[in-house]
Protein backbone atom coordinates (compact mmCIF):
# COMPACT_ATOMS: atom_id res chain seq x y z
CA UNK A 1 0.00 0.00 0.00
CA UNK A 2 1.50 3.41 -0.98
CA UNK A 3 1.69 6.30 1.57
CA UNK A 4 -1.07 8.12 0.42
CA UNK A 5 -3.69 5.62 -0.27
CA UNK A 6 -2.58 4.75 3.77
CA UNK A 7 -3.00 8.10 4.46
CA UNK A 8 -6.57 8.51 2.87
CA UNK A 9 -7.73 6.32 5.70
CA UNK A 10 -6.45 8.38 8.54
CA UNK A 11 -6.35 6.27 11.60
CA UNK A 12 -3.17 6.29 13.58
CA UNK A 13 -1.78 2.69 12.92
CA UNK A 14 -2.13 4.06 8.59
CA UNK A 15 -0.03 7.39 10.01
CA UNK A 16 2.02 5.35 10.90
CA UNK A 17 2.20 3.51 7.99
CA UNK A 18 2.23 6.31 5.72
CA UNK A 19 5.25 7.75 7.69
CA UNK A 20 7.45 4.81 7.23
CA UNK A 21 6.48 5.18 3.61
CA UNK A 22 7.71 8.72 2.98
CA UNK A 23 10.13 8.79 0.70
CA UNK A 24 13.42 10.32 2.19
CA UNK A 25 15.32 13.77 1.42
CA UNK A 26 16.91 14.52 -1.66
CA UNK A 27 20.46 13.21 -1.52
CA UNK A 28 22.65 14.63 -3.58
CA UNK A 29 26.27 13.30 -2.04
CA UNK A 30 26.97 11.06 -4.43
CA UNK A 31 27.39 13.47 -7.65
CA UNK A 32 29.33 15.57 -5.15
CA UNK A 33 32.91 14.75 -6.91
CA UNK A 34 31.95 14.56 -10.14
CA UNK A 35 30.31 18.13 -9.63
CA UNK A 36 33.63 19.39 -7.41
CA UNK A 37 35.64 18.18 -10.90
CA UNK A 38 33.60 20.51 -13.25
CA UNK A 39 33.64 23.45 -11.08
CA UNK A 40 37.61 23.35 -10.79
CA UNK A 41 37.99 22.77 -14.78
CA UNK A 42 35.21 25.50 -15.45
CA UNK A 43 36.77 27.76 -13.25
CA UNK A 44 40.48 27.24 -14.52
CA UNK A 45 38.61 27.93 -18.43
CA UNK A 46 37.03 30.99 -16.55
CA UNK A 47 40.38 32.31 -15.33
CA UNK A 48 42.27 32.26 -18.91
CA UNK A 49 38.83 33.63 -20.23
CA UNK A 50 38.83 36.58 -17.50
CA UNK A 51 42.41 37.63 -18.02
CA UNK A 52 42.08 37.50 -21.59
CA UNK A 53 38.62 39.80 -21.28
CA UNK A 54 40.70 42.30 -18.64
CA UNK A 55 43.10 42.83 -21.44
CA UNK A 56 40.26 44.15 -23.74
CA UNK A 57 40.34 40.60 -25.57
CA UNK A 58 37.14 40.92 -27.78
CA UNK A 59 37.38 37.08 -28.90
CA UNK A 60 37.46 36.50 -24.73
CA UNK A 61 34.12 38.42 -24.78
CA UNK A 62 32.43 36.02 -27.46
CA UNK A 63 33.39 33.16 -25.70
CA UNK A 64 31.93 34.03 -22.56
CA UNK A 65 28.95 34.93 -24.09
CA UNK A 66 28.52 31.85 -26.18
CA UNK A 67 29.41 30.21 -22.43
CA UNK A 68 26.60 31.51 -20.62
CA UNK A 69 24.65 34.08 -22.32
CA UNK A 70 21.48 31.40 -22.70
CA UNK A 71 21.70 30.43 -19.23
CA UNK A 72 21.94 34.57 -18.57
CA UNK A 73 18.88 34.82 -20.95
CA UNK A 74 16.79 32.27 -19.48
CA UNK A 75 17.43 33.64 -15.84
CA UNK A 76 16.71 37.62 -17.13
CA UNK A 77 13.80 36.36 -18.69
CA UNK A 78 12.13 34.62 -15.92
CA UNK A 79 12.60 37.70 -13.75
CA UNK A 80 11.14 40.10 -16.57
CA UNK A 81 8.72 38.12 -17.90
CA UNK A 82 9.20 40.10 -21.26
CA UNK A 83 11.19 39.19 -24.24
CA UNK A 84 12.69 42.62 -25.59
CA UNK A 85 13.14 43.85 -21.96
CA UNK A 86 15.02 40.36 -21.27
CA UNK A 87 17.31 41.02 -24.83
CA UNK A 88 18.28 45.13 -23.27
CA UNK A 89 19.35 43.34 -20.27
CA UNK A 90 21.55 40.60 -21.33
CA UNK A 91 22.82 43.29 -23.68
CA UNK A 92 23.89 45.95 -20.81
CA UNK A 93 25.28 42.76 -18.87
CA UNK A 94 27.73 41.45 -21.36
CA UNK A 95 28.53 44.92 -22.15
CA UNK A 96 29.18 45.90 -18.39
CA UNK A 97 31.17 42.77 -18.20
CA UNK A 98 33.55 43.76 -20.92
CA UNK A 99 33.35 47.61 -19.59
CA UNK A 100 34.14 46.54 -15.77
CA UNK A 101 36.17 43.23 -16.19
CA UNK A 102 38.82 44.59 -13.80
CA UNK A 103 36.36 44.64 -11.19
CA UNK A 104 35.57 41.13 -10.91
CA UNK A 105 38.46 40.67 -8.26
CA UNK A 106 37.88 36.60 -8.21
CA UNK A 107 36.03 36.30 -4.70
CA UNK A 108 33.09 34.32 -6.29
CA UNK A 109 32.96 32.38 -9.01
CA UNK A 110 32.73 34.50 -12.30
CA UNK A 111 29.32 33.19 -13.19
CA UNK A 112 28.14 34.30 -9.97
CA UNK A 113 29.29 38.02 -10.35
CA UNK A 114 27.46 37.29 -14.11
CA UNK A 115 24.35 35.93 -12.42
CA UNK A 116 24.70 38.85 -9.89
CA UNK A 117 25.22 41.54 -13.33
CA UNK A 118 22.21 40.34 -14.76
CA UNK A 119 19.90 39.71 -11.44
CA UNK A 120 21.03 43.75 -10.65
CA UNK A 121 20.16 44.81 -14.05
CA UNK A 122 16.54 42.53 -14.14
CA UNK A 123 15.85 43.72 -10.72
CA UNK A 124 16.39 47.65 -12.12
CA UNK A 125 14.81 47.40 -15.21
CA UNK A 126 11.31 46.30 -12.84
CA UNK A 127 11.90 49.29 -10.60
CA UNK A 128 11.62 51.35 -13.14
CA UNK A 129 9.01 50.33 -15.26
CA UNK A 130 6.45 50.33 -12.14
CA UNK A 131 5.01 47.46 -13.37
CA UNK A 132 5.01 44.54 -11.04
CA UNK A 133 2.45 42.33 -10.02
CA UNK A 134 3.20 41.19 -6.66
CA UNK A 135 0.38 40.14 -4.58
CA UNK A 136 0.63 39.83 -0.75
CA UNK A 137 1.71 36.30 0.62
CA UNK A 138 -0.32 35.80 3.45
CA UNK A 139 -3.75 34.67 1.72
CA UNK A 140 -1.71 32.05 0.46
CA UNK A 141 0.72 30.77 3.24
CA UNK A 142 0.05 27.74 5.90
CA UNK A 143 -2.32 29.06 8.91
CA UNK A 144 -1.75 27.41 12.40
CA UNK A 145 -3.81 27.32 15.39
CA UNK A 146 -2.91 28.78 18.35
CA UNK A 147 -1.37 25.01 19.63
CA UNK A 148 0.88 24.85 16.40
CA UNK A 149 -1.46 22.60 14.59
CA UNK A 150 -2.97 23.38 10.83
CA UNK A 151 -5.43 25.89 10.94
CA UNK A 152 -7.38 23.85 8.18
CA UNK A 153 -7.65 19.95 8.60
CA UNK A 154 -7.36 17.56 6.99
CA UNK A 155 -4.80 18.85 4.80
CA UNK A 156 -5.37 17.41 1.66
CA UNK A 157 -2.15 15.75 -0.57
CA UNK A 158 -3.02 17.66 -3.75
CA UNK A 159 -0.08 16.32 -5.63
CA UNK A 160 -0.86 13.54 -8.10
CA UNK A 161 -4.16 15.61 -8.60
CA UNK A 162 -1.96 18.28 -10.03
CA UNK A 163 -0.74 16.01 -13.03
CA UNK A 164 -4.11 14.15 -13.14
CA UNK A 165 -6.17 17.33 -13.49
CA UNK A 166 -3.94 19.62 -15.94
CA UNK A 167 -1.15 18.84 -18.52
CA UNK A 168 2.26 19.57 -17.80
CA UNK A 169 1.81 22.65 -20.20
CA UNK A 170 -1.11 24.30 -18.09
CA UNK A 171 0.80 23.29 -14.68
CA UNK A 172 3.99 25.39 -16.29
CA UNK A 173 1.58 28.40 -16.85
CA UNK A 174 0.02 28.13 -13.46
CA UNK A 175 3.11 28.37 -12.30
CA UNK A 176 4.37 31.21 -14.93
CA UNK A 177 1.70 33.17 -12.86
CA UNK A 178 2.29 32.18 -9.81
CA UNK A 179 5.81 33.24 -10.23
CA UNK A 180 4.92 37.09 -11.63
CA UNK A 181 3.35 37.45 -8.18
CA UNK A 182 6.38 36.97 -6.04
CA UNK A 183 8.05 39.73 -5.01
CA UNK A 184 10.95 40.56 -7.79
CA UNK A 185 14.29 39.59 -4.93
CA UNK A 186 11.94 36.55 -3.96
CA UNK A 187 11.60 35.00 -7.42
CA UNK A 188 15.13 35.79 -8.34
CA UNK A 189 15.73 33.68 -5.32
CA UNK A 190 13.40 31.10 -6.54
CA UNK A 191 15.02 31.42 -10.42
CA UNK A 192 18.74 30.77 -9.24
CA UNK A 193 17.88 28.20 -7.01
CA UNK A 194 15.09 25.90 -8.08
CA UNK A 195 15.60 26.95 -11.92
CA UNK A 196 19.36 27.48 -11.92
CA UNK A 197 20.12 25.01 -9.50
CA UNK A 198 22.87 27.42 -7.39
CA UNK A 199 23.66 26.80 -3.73
CA UNK A 200 21.97 28.99 -1.02
CA UNK A 201 25.75 30.60 -0.52
CA UNK A 202 26.23 31.63 -4.20
CA UNK A 203 22.87 33.31 -4.71
CA UNK A 204 23.78 34.81 -1.16
CA UNK A 205 26.77 36.61 -3.02
CA UNK A 206 24.78 37.48 -6.19
CA UNK A 207 21.91 39.47 -4.25
CA UNK A 208 23.75 40.65 -1.96
CA UNK A 209 21.76 38.78 0.76
CA UNK A 210 23.27 36.49 3.94
CA UNK A 211 22.85 32.50 3.35
CA UNK A 212 20.52 32.73 6.30
CA UNK A 213 17.78 35.10 4.51
CA UNK A 214 18.23 33.39 1.11
CA UNK A 215 17.08 30.22 2.58
CA UNK A 216 14.05 32.79 4.34
CA UNK A 217 13.18 34.10 0.89
CA UNK A 218 13.11 30.69 -0.74
CA UNK A 219 10.89 28.92 1.52
CA UNK A 220 8.44 31.13 2.12
CA UNK A 221 8.55 31.71 -2.38
CA UNK A 222 8.35 27.92 -2.00
CA UNK A 223 5.50 28.02 0.55
CA UNK A 224 3.71 30.93 -1.47
CA UNK A 225 3.53 29.20 -4.89
CA UNK A 226 2.51 26.07 -3.25
CA UNK A 227 -0.58 27.27 -1.23
CA UNK A 228 -1.14 29.26 -5.26
CA UNK A 229 -1.18 25.44 -6.68
CA UNK A 230 -4.04 24.49 -4.00
CA UNK A 231 -5.99 27.51 -4.16
CA UNK A 232 -6.42 27.17 -7.95
CA UNK A 233 -7.17 23.10 -6.80
CA UNK A 234 -10.20 24.67 -5.27
CA UNK A 235 -8.27 23.62 -2.14
CA UNK A 236 -7.61 26.14 0.90
CA UNK A 237 -3.49 26.79 0.99
CA UNK A 238 -3.22 25.25 4.86
CA UNK B 1 -8.37 13.38 13.42
CA UNK B 2 -8.57 14.64 17.03
CA UNK B 3 -6.78 11.65 17.82
CA UNK B 4 -4.04 12.13 15.48
CA UNK B 5 -4.18 15.42 17.04
CA UNK B 6 -3.55 14.46 20.64
CA UNK B 7 -1.02 11.88 19.77
CA UNK B 8 0.76 14.13 17.72
CA UNK B 9 1.21 16.08 20.91
CA UNK B 10 1.74 13.88 23.48
CA UNK B 11 4.40 11.28 21.13
CA UNK B 12 6.53 14.13 19.42
CA UNK B 13 8.04 17.54 20.07
CA UNK B 14 7.52 19.52 16.86
CA UNK B 15 4.31 21.25 16.04
CA UNK B 16 2.75 21.89 12.87
CA UNK B 17 2.99 24.85 12.88
CA UNK B 18 7.71 23.78 13.58
CA UNK B 19 7.01 21.19 10.73
CA UNK B 20 6.69 23.96 8.19
CA UNK B 21 9.65 25.91 8.95
CA UNK B 22 12.00 23.07 9.53
CA UNK B 23 10.72 21.64 5.76
CA UNK B 24 13.27 23.16 3.67
CA UNK B 25 15.92 22.00 6.31
CA UNK B 26 14.56 18.45 6.01
CA UNK B 27 14.54 18.00 2.00
CA UNK B 28 18.30 19.32 1.69
CA UNK B 29 19.67 16.75 4.59
CA UNK B 30 20.40 19.81 6.70
CA UNK B 31 18.89 19.03 9.97
CA UNK B 32 20.72 18.07 12.81
CA UNK B 33 20.43 14.34 13.65
CA UNK B 34 18.26 14.72 16.72
CA UNK B 35 15.54 17.61 15.15
CA UNK B 36 15.40 15.06 12.06
CA UNK B 37 14.40 12.33 14.06
CA UNK B 38 11.73 14.81 16.34
CA UNK B 39 10.80 15.87 12.28
CA UNK B 40 10.15 12.25 11.35
CA UNK B 41 8.40 11.13 14.92
CA UNK B 42 6.10 13.79 14.24
CA UNK B 43 5.82 12.91 10.43
CA UNK B 44 4.69 9.19 11.77
CA UNK B 45 1.48 10.72 13.44
CA UNK B 46 0.90 13.07 11.40
CA UNK B 47 -1.04 12.29 7.87
CA UNK B 48 -1.45 16.84 7.65
CA UNK B 49 2.33 16.85 7.73
CA UNK B 50 3.11 14.18 5.38
CA UNK B 51 0.33 15.57 3.25
CA UNK B 52 1.93 18.87 3.66
CA UNK B 53 5.31 17.66 3.13
CA UNK B 54 4.21 16.04 -0.30
CA UNK B 55 2.68 19.21 -1.62
CA UNK B 56 5.88 20.76 -0.51
CA UNK B 57 7.59 18.55 -2.51
CA UNK B 58 5.28 18.69 -5.52
CA UNK B 59 5.86 22.32 -5.62
CA UNK B 60 9.63 22.02 -6.02
CA UNK B 61 9.40 19.32 -8.14
CA UNK B 62 7.16 21.68 -10.59
CA UNK B 63 9.05 24.42 -9.93
CA UNK B 64 12.53 22.42 -11.04
CA UNK B 65 11.07 21.08 -14.09
CA UNK B 66 10.31 24.62 -16.14
CA UNK B 67 11.83 24.44 -19.30
CA UNK B 68 14.77 26.95 -19.96
CA UNK B 69 14.06 28.63 -23.08
CA UNK B 70 16.59 28.67 -25.96
CA UNK B 71 18.19 31.59 -26.58
CA UNK B 72 16.88 32.66 -30.09
CA UNK B 73 19.04 33.29 -32.60
CA UNK B 74 18.18 36.41 -33.94
CA UNK B 75 18.33 38.12 -30.13
CA UNK B 76 21.82 36.04 -30.25
CA UNK B 77 22.99 37.85 -33.12
CA UNK B 78 21.22 40.94 -32.14
CA UNK B 79 23.10 41.56 -28.98
CA UNK B 80 26.70 40.07 -30.38
CA UNK B 81 26.23 42.84 -32.95
CA UNK B 82 25.49 45.65 -30.33
CA UNK B 83 28.69 44.33 -28.81
CA UNK B 84 30.83 44.27 -31.63
CA UNK B 85 29.86 47.95 -32.43
CA UNK B 86 30.29 49.19 -29.09
CA UNK B 87 33.87 47.62 -28.97
CA UNK B 88 34.75 49.18 -32.09
CA UNK B 89 33.27 52.46 -31.08
CA UNK B 90 35.50 52.33 -27.59
CA UNK B 91 38.54 51.53 -29.35
CA UNK B 92 38.39 54.31 -31.86
CA UNK B 93 37.57 56.54 -28.76
CA UNK B 94 40.80 55.48 -27.06
CA UNK B 95 42.50 55.20 -30.03
CA UNK B 96 41.77 58.89 -30.31
CA UNK B 97 42.73 59.90 -26.81
CA UNK B 98 45.94 58.24 -27.41
CA UNK B 99 47.08 60.23 -30.63
CA UNK B 100 46.25 63.51 -28.46
CA UNK B 101 48.20 62.34 -25.22
CA UNK B 102 51.15 61.63 -27.65
CA UNK B 103 50.67 65.51 -30.13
Amino acid sequence: MSALETLKAPSPAAANCAASAIPPPFSLKSLAPKRAMRQRKSAQDDARLIERLKAGDQDALEAIFNLYSAKLYNVALRILGDAPDTEEVIQDVFWIAYRKANSFQGNSQFSTWLYRLTVNAALGKIRRSKKNKEVEYEEFLPKFQKDGHHAVRPVVDWSDTLDEKYSKREVQQLLGKSLDQLKPIDKSVIVLSDLEGLSDKEIAVALDLTVSAVKTRLHRARLFLRGKMAVHLGYTAA
Amino acid sequence: MAKCKQSSKAVTSKTCRQMTDLVLGYLTGKLSPSVKRAFEEHLAVCPDCVNFLNTYKKTVAVTKSVQQTDLPGRVRDNILTFLRKRIRRLGAVLLCIVTQLAI
